[in-house]
């Protein structure tokens, strides 16, 4: 190595909330943390995002909750999680003593449910911003708020208004138009938008005539929708003024370098934190290295640094040699 | 609805590598032995835990499997500590596993899982149905006063007594009965098709040996689910202490996904979906919701 890591500045800025390195792990995929500690070293991440919490426990949906696809999980959990109550008492004293930003992901049934969880949380120290998970595929009888701008802009709208935390807003990529929810995000205060939680998917079993998840349909993740995902992010990059943070199918260095050009500030790492526990601090460590590569010295640097002039297939200038070395 | 708090649990001794293979052999029909070289989990692992093994830079199959630890073997010239499991040849993973040579590398993670407590017993019967003998090995040697394991070296007060009962779907399947007879396990042996041993279940096994010995007994159990129900209310009609090892499919072994859960009673009534990565796999029978 001839590249000293510490000339490279990897901190990130995501409106309000400043981060240490763009590496998160993404809610639902990293426990409470706690699982983690010992065989991650939390220090090294930019933050973590705890599983989703809601205002009331809920069991979960019944097994089976995720089955294997090509290059893929599908997943119903269900959002199985202990309610708000338990999570300040039992979990938020240890994440909260995390030595790495903290993230709380909440997710109401209602408006005012949303609103009221948020409240309730800024009571509290250590957390240093909020997920609002509007995108999760797994709970029925809950408003589907990231799929009508209207509604998912009166929402972040008022909890902006109701708490000091910055907002970080995580959208479903399962709409038509994936932009025109960002704007109304962006244009209500929201401090970031992630993108992307799952997508809506099934798989059965021809035989038995049924479906193989406890809950029918899942949520894809992993690396069969990284494609899906860095579109989600370049599209919504685009369309707002405000950072993205890019979530699907990151499993390497190259992968994140990827979301990078494309356009987010920030990752987040979900489904390879499974099958692969140390990733995350693996492709922190691997950062510097991919930065000075390409010249960069901090992360601006590399953010939606996509040039889309010709395609690599007709690109014969030297800048393409890096990647056509193959 | 009052809900417990889920687990506490870290795995308090998980590392992560990529360990090389040192052995792949076949020791029964469509049954494995996979011995792998990794030190620091061989230390730590006891019996009843598990590893999860994932091919090394292979995204198919995707996700990592869990394997129970079934012997450490310790340092050679060749290599040094490494940890044994076995497996049976069934789907996507164990077949590509089970092409995998010498020298090649899997990615391993371990140990998890609580393992069985070091509870003692005069007579410990170990009831196992098909590829759910793989625990037993060590758990015997340890009630044998054989081999301890664990960092530090746990210690297990000897066992008058450790009795196997053992089902198969057919002769061919049973795998490790010479090193359960070499020990010493007082071997009980069924198949479904009478190929050898008792032409039934290893239930009828396990009411035989209760009745026909005398010692205060402990029963340890792990196989396909209507098996442990079975040997489960077995146990609670007579009162014996009775422990289960689950194999709830799972898709990280460590406690973030919530994929593994299974229905555990709670101490208020009712019931509630626990992980069975971080809370088990073994589980004390009368808490589980058969
Ligand atoms: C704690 C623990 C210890 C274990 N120890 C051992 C051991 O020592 N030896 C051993 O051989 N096995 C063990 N197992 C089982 C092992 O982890 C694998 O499940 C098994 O080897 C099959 O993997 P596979 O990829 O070959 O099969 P798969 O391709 O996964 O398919 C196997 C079967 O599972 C079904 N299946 C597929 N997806 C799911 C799902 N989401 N949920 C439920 N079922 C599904 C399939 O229909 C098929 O019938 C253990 C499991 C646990 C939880
Ligand atoms: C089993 C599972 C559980 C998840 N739970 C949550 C959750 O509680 N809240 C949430 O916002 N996202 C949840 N997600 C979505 C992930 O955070 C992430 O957005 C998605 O999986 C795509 O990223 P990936 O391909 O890297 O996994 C979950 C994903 C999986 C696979």
């Amino acid at each position: 190595m001839n590249a000293r890591p510490n000339s490279v500045d990897l901190s990130v800025q995501l409106g309000r909330l400043q981060l240490p390195n763009p590496i998160l792990v993404a809610s639902g995929t990293f426990g409470y943390a706690r699982e983690m500690e010992h065989i991650v070293d939390l220090s090294r991440l930019g933050g973590v995002i705890p599983k989703t919490i809601t205002r009331e426990p809920r069991q979960g949906n019944s097994p089976w909750r995720t089955v294997e696809t090509t290059g893929g999980l599908l997943n119903s959990i269900g959002l199985d999680n202990d309610g708000l109550d338990a999570f300040v008492e039992h979990h938020l004293p240890y994440l909260a003593d995390m030595p790495c930003p903290l993230i709380v992901s909440v997710a109401g049934r209602t408006h005012d449910e949303f609103v009221s969880m948020v409240t309730i949380l800024e009571k509290f120290s250590g957390i240093d911003a909020i997920e609002l998970n509007v995108s999760c595929p797994n709970v029925s009888h809950g408003i589907d708020f990231a799929s009508d701008a209207e509604m998912c802009g009166r929402l972040i709208s008022d909890i902006r208004h109701a708490c000091s935390f910055p907002i970080l807003a995580k959208l479903t990529p399962n709409v038509t138009n994936i932009s025109k929810i960002a704007e109304a995000a962006a244009a209500a205060g929201a401090d970031a938008i992630c993108v992307i939680n799952t997508l809506l998917g099934m798989v059965v079993n021809w035989r038995m005539r049924r479906p193989m998840l406890g809950n029918g349909m899942g949520g894809l993740s992993g690396p069969a929708i990284k494609p899906v995902a860095l579109r989600c992010v370049y599209q919504v990059a685009k369309a707002v003024d405000i950072p993205v943070v890019g979530i699907g199918g990151i499993a390497s260095i190259d992968d994140a370098m990827e979301f990078f050009v494309a356009g987010a500030t920030a990752v987040q790492i979900g489904t390879a934190n499974y099958y692969d526990p140390t990733v995350s601090v693996k492709i922190v460590e691997a950062l510097p290295d991919a930065l000075q590569e390409v010249g960069a010295k901090k992360m601006q640097e590399v953010v939606g640094s996509l040039r889309l002039e010709g395609s690599l297939g007709d690109a014969r200038d030297s800048s393409a040699t890096m990647l056509a070395d193959g | 609805m009052t809900k417990s708090l889920h687990a506490e649990f870290h795995a308090d001794d998980a590392t992560q590598i990529t360990a090389k293979v040192l052995l792949n052999e076949q020791i029964a029909r469509e049954t494995f032995r996979l011995r792998i070289e990794c030190p620091k989990i061989a230390h730590a692992i006891l019996p009843g835990q598990f590893v999860m093994i994932r091919l090394s830079n292979h995204d198919d199959p995707l996700i990592g499997r869990p394997l129970a630890l079934y012997e450490t073997v310790v340092e050679t010239k060749e290599a040094g500590p490494a940890i044994e499991v076995v497996y049976l040849v069934k789907g996507k993973f164990t077949s590509r596993l089970a092409e995998l040579t010498q020298d090649q590398f899997v990615d391993v993670w371990g140990p998890l899982g609580n393992g069985f407590l070091p509870e003692p017993t005069d007579h410990l019967v170990m009831v196992a149905g098909g590829i759910g003998y793989t625990p037993f090995l060590a758990l015997a040697q340890e009630y044998l006063n054989h081999k301890q394991y664990g960092k530090p070296l746990r210690n297990v007060s000897k066992s008058q007594k450790v009795t196997l009962c053992y089902g198969a779907r057919s002769a061919e399947y049973f795998a490790g009965i010479k090193a359960f007879n070499h020990l010493g396990v007082d071997l009980h042996l069924s198949t479904d098709d009478g190929t050898r041993g008792h032409h039934g279940l290893v239930t009828d096994l396990l009411q035989n040996v209760l009745r026909e010995t005398s010692l205060p007994h402990r029963i340890v159990c792990c196989g396909p689910e209507p098996m442990m129900k079975a040997v489960a209310e077995i146990a609670q009609e007579r009162e014996i202490s009775c422990q289960v090892s689950l194999e709830t499919p799972m898709a990280c072994g460590i406690g973030i996904c919530f994929t593994c859960v299974t229905k555990v009673q709670e101490d208020g009534g009712g019931w509630d979906y626990k992980r069975t990565c971080v809370e088990g796999p073994v589980f004390d029978a009368p808490q589980i919701v058969w």
